[in-house]
């Protein structure tokens, strides 16, 4: 009796504790870090900035194309309002990633190696995932390198996704005409593919980065770019020692 | 019940009435072209040209045929335009059978104009590739505004040689098969085009020669990659419904278990 009180006592802490998580993303994100506060970086102001420019351009990227997307909503995007922003928001994004690799050139292809790299230890954080992302247990999770198993399946598909997004936008928006009706067609496919795929992944990254309780430093080091040593123990062991051993 | 038009191109003499009827009655303005050394005029299809007479120029064997043909929307039943459009501005009447088009919900994607494997819908000439604002141009209505008050459509109306017949979709067919019977002694090749492409067409055609020397395609089919893409899109929605109701799910159990672990360890 008392044991199923407790249980149901806990569900409810939950669910308003998620709740106040997704409010708390929001306001968190005008500035609740402190960057005098000790800790160890975990990512660069540029690669922060980037960051949010592209999230926000994907955001409206997305939600012009779902318009689009779901059959029936299109009349929505009248006078085709949503393409012009679809458009604009390509237009940036592809200046801001080419200023971005441009400048940092050295830092982009070790986030591409980053991703590109799979080792036997990914197979341990697989194999720990169900209990880690739904119960909470970290005990059988392996010592992690600097982005988990989990953010690198991220990272691989947004390069992936992106690439194809690219790639059949490209064709979409100015070989219109030029190419084949069957090019444009399986263009047009794909950029949905890639849309369906890279849509699911990108809630999945909001939840797990911003809202899961097991990532509760993630945000914070996406908006400050630091983490407490303690969560950088717990979380990225692997990567803990090789920075401590560097410095 | 469906209406339909019978186009007998070995009746049509290329006086191009029909495509003047249709300016008319529609009100497009007449387009400036340039000669080029063909009496087809003008070159395409477009936003103010919603049909046009095909001029060839057929030789076999060292004989030579002047063949035309009337071109415009086919109005099918299984319409790709109306499979891809995401705005619901291209539609099926659910009766007479025509693709009728809304240019006040077309957002302008043209998609239509990518997937109709006739070519017939063409963008707006002020659209921009670049911005993307601009809409589909228009296309045969099929005089739906005619026909709902029981007139024929006008290009049927004006054709001096009754080569464009309007009328029951069905009756239609049988009178066509006739003719075509009558023009197999002449033209062996002889043919009725539309009755079972793209689950059947609204404009059907008596052909002297194979389609394809009248431009058309042998087998029109759905394009593929939209049927594919209608799968996609349900599937996309119901995996991201899927991806979000789950990822809350999860955040939530396991800040129940978290929380519940602390207390019991608190209380101990």
């Amino acid at each position: 009796m008392e044991e199923t009180e407790k249980k149901q006592k806990s569900l409810w802490d939950s669910i308003f504790g998620t709740i106040g998580e997704v409010i708390g993303t929001f306001i968190n994100i005008f500035g609740f870090d402190d960057p005098g506060r000790p800790g160890v970086l975990r990512f660069s102001l540029p690669a922060r900035t980037l960051h949010w420019v592209v999230a926000v351009l994907i955001i409206l990227l997305g939600l012009t194309g779902l318009i689009i997307f779901v059959p029936g909503w299109g009349v929505a995007g009248l006078s085709g309002w949503t393409r012009i922003i679809h458009r604009l928001c390509v237009y940036c994004l592809t200046v801001a990633l080419v200023i971005y690799f441009v400048s940092y050139r050295k830092s982009c292809l070790e986030y591409l190696k980053e991703s590109f790299t799979w080792t036997r230890a990914d197979y341990g954080w697989v194999k720990a995932a169900v209990d880690y992302y739904l119960g909470g247990d970290e005990s059988k999770m392996p010592p992690q390198g600097h982005i988990n198993t989990g953010q690198k399946i991220w990272q691989l598909i947004t390069i992936l996704c992106g690439v194809t997004m690219f790639v059949t936008g490209f064709i979409m928006l100015f070989l219109k005409g030029f190419v084949a009706p069957g090019v444009f067609q399986w263009a047009l496919f794909t950029h949905a593919l890639a849309f369906i795929i890279g849509g699911c992944m990108l809630i999945v990254h909001f939840v797990l980065s911003a809202i899961h309780p097991t990532m509760h430093e993630s945000l914070r080091s996406m908006i400050g770019g630091k983490i407490s040593v303690e969560y950088a123990k717990s979380h990225y062991a692997k990567w803990y020692e090789e920075i401590s051993k560097g410095s | 019940m469906a209406k339909a038009m019978l186009i007998d191109v070995t009746k049509c003499i290329g006086c191009r009435a029909c495509q003047v009827a249709c300016k008319q009655w529609n009100e497009l303005p007449a387009e400036e072209t340039t000669n080029r050394g063909t009496y087809e005029n003008p070159p395409d299809l477009s936003a103010d040209t919603w049909t046009k007479i095909i001029f060839k120029e057929y030789g076999n064997d060292g004989t030579f045929r002047w063949l035309f043909r009337k071109e415009q929307c086919m109005h099918c039943t299984d319409a790709a335009c109306v499979n891809v459009c995401p705005a619901g501005a291209l539609k099926r009447h659910p009766t007479l059978g025509f693709v009728v088009y809304n240019e006040h919900r077309c957002t302008g994607c043209g998609y239509c104009v990518e997937f109709c494997p006739f070519h017939i819908p063409k963008m707006d000439p002020h659209h921009s590739r670049l911005l993307g604002y601009g809409i589909m141009g228009g296309k045969c209505t099929f005089c739906a505004d005619r026909v709902s008050n029981g007139l024929e459509p006008a290009c049927a109306k004006t054709c001096p040689t009754g080569a464009i017949k309007f009328g029951e979709r069905d009756d239609l067919i049988i009178e066509g098969k006739q003719r075509v019977e009558i023009l197999r002694d002449t033209y062996p090749n002889a043919n009725f085009y539309g009755e079972h492409e793209m689950g059947g067409l609204h404009m059907m055609y008596v052909l002297d020669e194979r389609p394809e020397v009248y431009d058309l395609p042998e087998n029109p089919e759905m394009p593929a990659a939209a049927t594919a893409l209608s799968v996609a899109e349900w599937t996309g929605i119901g995996l991201g419904l899927l991806a979000g109701a789950g990822m809350f799910a999860a955040a939530i159990i396991a800040r129940a278990r978290i929380i519940a672990e602390e207390k019991k360890n608190g209380g101990d």
